[in-house]
């Protein structure tokens, strides 16, 4: 009998509600904030327990160490710190989600952008390599789904020769590689070749992070142009 | 000759336990029942304000909650919610949102009335004025006693319905338009009535009057 009131107790205490706020605005359960007091009012939230989202609950995440949330964190906001609250106001940018492991349906990815809610979720333990500059990819693709009549994907793959394919997404092909090529040949990475959306993205944030051409490479070039021209409708103080 | 019976000590004892008793109980009943109790009720005429204009009063059932506006902040949200209170339509409508030690939410003018209750839909009226954009350029920081109009999801549907925090959150800086922030009364708004299972309250409390001081004569 004790027993069973002290349960009934505890299932009465579970259910009472909590005020999510975070969850309220950003539809993402189990974060808590990490800095909100950022320059460019990014606001910075850390994944106190794992997640799972999306209507098939596709998309998982997981709680870090606060060591590892500590060493992240200050790369991640350097990196973004390099965002004026202006643009990231225009870009629909406000809320950064720390988490590791992250993946959709079993693939992990670097990070999740969605502008509609103005957060990138980014996978704290992605590979250190690439940590830095993937950043800015992902950040890339929340531009480019707020301005998507600014990078219009067939005038870009027309910068490409003629023979030459994108995959129908992202995923559809074995094309994953992220070490930026020695001598470009209109790519900066084997991942480039994947889609336009990805291969706008990789020349973003191969800029971002001040990656010279070492060879002549007139399509890459133009790539390039079309990036910085592109910016420069979004946002004419835009500096690379 | 009746014979007086001397009444024994455990019975004294017992005699004095019952009385006592019975006046915990009965005080105990008065006290719980007005929760009202121990609540300083703010009199706005003996207080001076420099911009009656903008100090706006909402007498709920424990006293009155003095509110100052921010038209510079928030210009065209501030002329919404004064004009709604100049025209006494938030009067009689339901807190109709109440997250305890957090926020207290009303002004849903269509289903939130005392006398046009619907709890299907309340939370989900309108004024009938249109919605407003959302007015979050300047830096507010959304403290303890903020009031701020609320929206859907999505931005620029404000109307008519507020909330007013009963804690620090910051999170909604640059999320709500900021109208004013309570400067005398808060606690009043702490014993509105809330539902521990739900945000949305059944049988909810109600805004006896809401008034602009200018106004009132």
């Amino acid at each position: 009998m004790k027993k069973a009131i002290i349960i009934i107790l505890l299932l009465m205490n579970f259910n009472s509600i909590n005020a999510d706020v975070i969850f309220d605005l950003i539809k993402i359960p189990n974060l808590e904030i990490y800095d909100i007091k950022t320059p460019n009012k990014l606001r910075y939230l850390y994944a106190k327990q794992p997640f799972t989202l999306g209507i098939d609950k596709n998309i998982n995440c997981y709680n870090s160490k606060k060591v590892i949330l500590e060493q992240k964190y200050k790369l991640i906001k350097k990196n973004l710190n390099r965002y004026t609250q202006e643009f990231l106001n225009k870009i629909n940018l406000k809320y950064i989600v720390m988490c590791e492991d992250l993946s959709i349906s079993n693939i992990n990815t670097a990070g999740i952008p969605d502008n509609t809610m103005k957060t990138l979720i980014l996978d704290i333990k992605f590979d250190e390599n690439y940590f830095e500059r993937v950043i800015h990819h992902e950040v890339f693709h929340i531009i480019n789904d707020t301005f998507k009549e600014v990078f219009d994907e067939k005038a870009w793959s027309n910068i490409n020769i003629k023979e030459f394919e994108y995959a129908e997404c992202s995923t559809c092909t074995d094309k994953l590689g992220l070490d930026t090529y020695a001598n470009t040949n209109g790519f900066f990475s084997e991942y480039s070749q994947s889609t336009a959306s990805e291969d706008m993205a990789e020349v973003f944030s191969h800029l971002m992070i001040g990656t010279n051409l070492n060879n002549s490479d007139l399509i890459l070039e133009k790539k390039i142009q079309f990036i910085k021209n592109s910016l420069l409708k979004i946002d004419k103080n835009f500096i690379l | 000759m009746i014979k007086k019976i001397k009444a024994s000590r455990s019975e004294k004892i017992i005699f004095s336990f019952v009385i006592i008793l019975a006046i915990i109980t009965f005080g105990s009943y008065f006290l719980i029942k007005n929760k009202c109790l121990f609540i300083k009720n703010y009199d706005p005429r003996k207080i001076t304000f420099q911009d009656p204009d903008n100090i706006v009063i909402l007498n709920v059932s424990c006293g009155n909650v003095i509110i100052e506006l921010y038209p510079n902040l928030a210009p065209n949200s501030v002329y919404r919610f004064k004009k709604l209170i100049n025209s006494g339509e938030y009067n009689n409508v339901a807190f109709h949102r109440v997250i305890k030690n957090m926020l207290v939410q009303a002004g849903d003018l269509e289903y939130g009335k005392k006398d046009n209750l619907n709890y299907s839909k309340i939370g989900t009226g309108k004024s009938g004025y249109g919605t407003i954009n959302s007015e979050l350029d300047y830096p507010f920081d959304f403290k303890k006693g903020s009031v701020g109009l609320a929206r859907t999801n999505k931005k620029n549907t404000e109307d008519s319905q507020f909330f007013i925090l009963l804690k620090d959150v910051p999170l909604f800086e640059g999320e709500y338009s900021p109208v004013g922030k309570v400067l005398y009364g808060l606690e009043v708004l702490e014993k509105i009535k809330f539902n521990d299972k739900s945000e949305y309250v059944l049988r909810p409390d109600f805004i006896n009057e809401f008034y602009i001081l200018s106004e009132k004569n």
